[in-house]
């Protein structure tokens, strides 16, 4: 018979229990699409990795003999290694195109067993001799390619023709970027080519016999640093670039990242909601238990037990967790595939046949079982306390206390009648005013957050290509050059109205133990075209012999300006390792991680006269970029010449993607005010109905009736709100220490627009969710209430 | 006592109660005046109160005609039986209904600051004689104090007339006759129709005219030449 109640009372609660299920689902949808998502890119990366069997360690150099390997392979604690030519070349497209570039890495068939083996997805096997490749098949579908098709590339000043055997895949490309300032990655444009060592001698004759690549595993038990340790001595004679570790790598580093994510997420999302679905169920039935206490005391004067009491209201959080849990379990499996689909899209791993995740959806489902019924038992205990007699008893009445704002007179002279009600009531049910604060403030909280990871994602891009780098293009070159004839033949281009060089060096920058290997950019003083700005926005001036560092760099180095590093690099001249050089200042940097100089200075620490690897231009018009690239195209020293405004434009293409995803955490921000302001209002309405019906008979409107909870409710938020903003910006911080990066370093300021949309978009749910529950006040029976008596 | 304030003709209410219809009023015409005390009499069940709710514009007939002046209250919507209440309508109640939160004088305000032409506060608790207890909260007055914060209240929007529904049914005698001591001189000294519904006979010695209801119909109308005084009431 009390499960006939249960049902009953749940349908008469069935706006607050909606709202509760809708708040479990959502978390439980997380938990379960996460947790698989997860799962599946873990598990698909392990097999990917072991299968391919990918590098432990990646050296590169300037140029090793390839024989030398074969020694290297005898280094204790080294598994398998590989030598490898890797070279960037440009694919002859039309000049009024943007330019296109292969990266063609070798593939050792001759070796036992190959490191970074590129998996064929599609097509034939590679024959050495014919200049067949495989292409990535990001590259490959970009570019509407076929099997068999040909492609022409410029090489070393020549023109060669490669033809496409296959479509391949590869550990170490599942993300790539075409440079290290880029973001994002643009398959049209930048892809990989695997060809066979043999064939890349044919390209670049004067490579033969010749690698500036080693890729090696580790044997079990075998630790990253004494191997790099026994390695350096014998890699150092050949030009030591850089050596770093599988978890250095970008697209290890990006998997892992994304994979350690959506982690995050799994754990925090269904905490979050289920914690605000437990207040809600236990007010509701804390609630329950007070509206019905009469009848808790006939079932007690029945001679039911307390046990079978509790449980009875117990039952309800049961029904609410089952029922949110098996609903948010369910609708989790089914969004786990399409959203594995979308994230590989992004990352290239093969498809692992899904398992049956059922452990994640019954790990759900107790964990929502569990917490509810944590809420339930404090919520019904209450049953347990009365006895027969007392429970069936009115309850005491409300004793009227005033807010302790009221002694201020101003305030007390603000208010009306309606008014005062409404802050007093604040105080009369401190705990759910609390919730409803807490509520709020996080709802705010998390609006602003998403709202400014759109502003932020803006700003990575944006800041880095509209501010800092002013250019029209940017023409690269294939070795470093004097810079001085160089640029004076650019500007003399007739498109051409300013140019300047630029110097990117690769470097060591090491403070004592602390050692950074990043890219050096080597400016002239007061550069038009790419400028070196502080954190407002000035322009800082290159000091005329020292060195600044961004931001993050300077942390990781932990150096302030005054101090002095040494500077090591492939490009340094004479017998030393490394030069001393004092940091001459600090900027902010969002996207890569550099070090900037004046470039005669830079040129002058090198050993050389004046160094420059591109020249930047501003050139006449939209077409100028085009007959740069034509005039250019047969020089060997041009790499290639690419268009800022491409490259906006694909940020810009990229962004919208963010975009969804932030309009989906601000829906989910809507749909928390919204739950609580809904079921607030209806445990009120319920709770205070014989009031709120007799103000309704005194003559008050529904409006004025309602504005007594809504004037609470905004009272409340109010204040909720204000404290949600430094909230986001605290939440802001977490997640930028989190998610900085070699990279990117995130900026933390929530802008005006940010904090602006928390406000508005939180204030809109809060109304909205008040105009579904004005409707309860207009169907208010004013005989059925006032019958009885509270 | 020539104009009449309420007409009503032939008013019949039925309620669905589950599986059954319920016939509270079965045709009741009936007509009140400015300036009197009506009771109106009856048992439980007998529909008083159904009556009272329908002339206070907190429900509506199923059938029949209820005019208040010129305007008809049977066809008026939700707003206009709002603005009704609001503005002619005062109401007591057996249970006082006042608002836990809001002290004395503050529950009479709450009436007063939505009227058209609100009486002053402070003197209509000096005479409902709660000028000391203004400052207190329901949960810390008297059932009688409460009813007569009640009567202020309902007073307080200056309305046309007064509907009190069982006004003393939860108050010992003095204490009862203290709130028909007020309603009363109210009734006299403001030209103002009061209607208290009772199912206390002894009640009625007071009203200028007593109606008497029994199973939704109106048994018999008694008017009273000389309506004693609610000290003499025995009851």
């Amino acid at each position: 018979m009390l499960w006939r109640k249960l049902i009953r009372d749940i349908w008469n609660n069935k706006g607050s229990y909606f709202a509760c299920l809708v708040i479990v689902c959502i978390g439980l949808v997380a938990f379960t699409t996460f947790s698989i998502v997860t799962d599946n890119l873990s598990r698909a990366l392990e097999t990917f990795y072991r299968e391919q069997n990918f590098a432990h360690g990646f050296v590169e150099l300037v140029s090793m003999p390839e024989s030398n390997v074969q020694r290297l392979a005898r280094i204790e604690g080294i598994k398998d290694i590989n030598g490898r030519l890797v070279k960037d070349v440009r694919v002859n497209t039309p000049p009024e195109e943007e330019s296109v570039y292969l990266r063609l890495v070798s593939l050792d068939l001759s070796a036992p067993r190959v490191v970074n083996d590129a998996r064929l997805l599609a097509g034939k096997e590679l024959i050495p001799g014919s200049l067949a490749v495989w292409l990535d098949n990001e590259f490959f579908t970009a570019n509407n390619l076929e099997l068999g098709d040909s492609l022409e590339i410029i090489a070393g000043g020549r023109v060669r023709e490669i033809t496409i055997a296959g479509v391949a895949m590869s550990p170490e490309f599942t993300y790539y970027l075409p440079a290290e300032a880029d973001l994002f990655p643009k398959p049209e444009q930048y892809g990989i080519a695997f060809l066979p060592l043999a064939d890349m001698a044919l390209v670049f004759p004067e490579l033969e016999g010749r690698v500036n690549q080693v890729v090696f595993t580790l044997a079990e038990d075998a630790r990253y640093e004494e191997v790099r340790d026994r390695l350096l001595p014998e890699l150092e004679p050949y030009g030591l670039i850089r050596i770093y570790p599988r978890d250095d790598q970008l697209s290890h580093l990006m998997l892992t990242e994304e994979i350690n994510g959506l982690k995050g997420i799994a754990k925090a999302f269904p905490f979050m909601f289920l914690s605000i679905a437990a207040v809600i169920l236990y007010i509701m039935l804390k609630r329950l238990i007070e509206q019905q206490r009469g009848q808790i005391g006939i079932l007690k004067a029945l001679g039911y037990t307390n046990r079978e009491i509790v449980l009875h209201y117990m039952s309800y959080p049961l029904a609410a967790g089952i029922l949110g849990g098996l609903a948010g379990g369910l609708a989790g499996i089914g969004a786990a595939v399409p959203f594995t689909e979308l994230l590989l899209l992004f990352f290239k791993v093969p498809e692992v046949p899904g398992v049956f995740p059922f452990s994640y959806f019954f790990q759900g489902l107790l964990i929502a079982v569990t917490i509810f019924l944590i809420a339930g038992y404090s919520g019904s205990r209450l049953a347990l306390a009365l006895n027969p007699a007392e429970a069936m008893r009115p309850p005491a009445p409300v004793l009227g206390k005033k807010f302790f704002l009221e002694n201020l007179p101003f305030f007390h002279a603000l208010l009306t009648m309606q008014g005062k009600m409404a802050v007093r009531n604040i105080t009369r049910n401190p705990g759910r005013s609390a919730f409803l604060f807490l509520g709020i403030m996080l709802s705010c909280a998390l609006v602003a957050v998403t709202w400014s990871f759109q502003d932020m994602v803006d700003k990575l891009a944006f800041y880095q290509y509209e501010e800092v780098e002013a250019y029209d293009a940017r023409i690269t070159l294939a070795r470093p050059a004097a810079s001085e004839p160089v640029v004076r033949e650019v500007a003399g281009h007739r498109q051409v109205r300013w140019a300047e060089p630029l110097a990117e060096i690769p470097v060591s920058l090491t403070n004592r133990w602390r050692e950074e290997d990043i890219v050096l950019i080597g400016l002239p003083r007061g550069s038009q075209l790419y400028k070196v700005l502080d954190e407002k926005g000035r322009k800082v001036p290159l000091p005329a012999e020292g060195i600044i560092l961004s931001q993050r760099l300077a942390e990781k180095l932990a150096v302030t300006p005054g101090a002095s590093i040494e500077l090591a690099s492939p490009y340094l001249r004479g017998e030393e390792k490394g030069v001393p050089v004092a940091v001459g200042g600090i900027i902010p940097q969002y996207l890569g991680m550099n070090a900037y100089m004046e470039i005669s200075a830079l040129s002058r620490l090198l050993g050389y006269e004046e160094l420059a690897t591109a020249v930047l231009v501003n050139v006449a018009g939209e077409e100028a970029i085009g007959i740069l690239r034509d005039d250019y195209l047969e020089s060997d020293l041009v790499a290639g010449v690419d268009s800022r405004e491409e490259r906006i434009r694909q940020a810009r293409e990229m962004l919208e993607y963010f975009g969804i995803a932030v309009y989906f955490y601000v829906l989910i921000g809507v749909v928390i005010g919204f739950a609580i302001i809904y079921s607030s209002s209806f445990i009120v309405l319920s709770e205070r109905s014989w009031e709120l019906a007799s103000l309704r008979v005194l003559g008050l409107t529904p409006q004025e009736v309602f504005s007594v909870i809504t004037f609470e409710q905004w009272f409340i938020s109010f204040f909720a709100i204000l404290a949600g903003l430094p909230l986001g910006k605290a939440i802001l911080h977490g997640l930028a220490a989190q998610l900085d990066t070699d990279m990117y370093s995130v900026p933390t300021t929530l802008t005006p627009d940010c904090l602006f949309a928390g406000v508005v978009i939180t204030a809109f749910s809060i109304w909205a969710a008040q105009r579904f529950a004005l409707r309860k006040v207009k169907e208010l029976s004013l005989v059925e209430v006032l019958k009885t008596r509270e | 006592m020539e104009t009449p304030l309420i007409v009503a003709k032939n008013l019949r209410k039925r309620y669905r109660m589950g599986e059954v219809t319920v016939h509270a009023l079965r045709g009741v015409d009936l007509t009140l005046y400015d300036g009197e005390l009506v009771v109106i009499l009856g048992p439980s069940g007998s529909g008083k109160s159904t009556l009272l709710n329908i002339i206070g514009g907190m429900d509506k007939p199923s059938e029949g005609e209820l005019y208040f002046g010129e305007k008809s209250l049977h066809t008026a919507d939700e707003k206009e039986l709002t603005a009704y209440r609001r503005h002619e309508v005062g109401f007591i109640f057996q249970f006082y209904n006042l608002m836990p939160n809001l002290t004395a004088s503050e529950n009479v305000y709450l009436a007063a600051e939505i009227a058209r032409d609100p009486l002053d506060v402070d003197e209509l608790l000096e005479r409902v004689g709660l000028a000391n207890r203004k400052e207190h909260f329901p949960s810390q007055l008297s059932g009688g104090e409460q009813q007569r914060v009640a009567i202020a209240r309902a007073l307080a929007k200056n309305p046309r007339m007064l509907l009190c529904d069982e006004p003393t049914g939860a108050l010992d005698l003095a204490t009862g006759i203290q709130i028909l001591r007020v309603l009363r001189d109210f009734c006299a000294g403001f030209k103002k129709a009061v209607v208290i519904i009772t199912h206390n006979a002894a009640i009625a010695q007071m009203a200028d005219r007593v109606v008497t209801l029994r199973d939704g119909r109106i048994d018999g109308v008694q008017v009273n030449p000389q309506p004693v005084a609610p000290e003499q009431v025995v009851w």
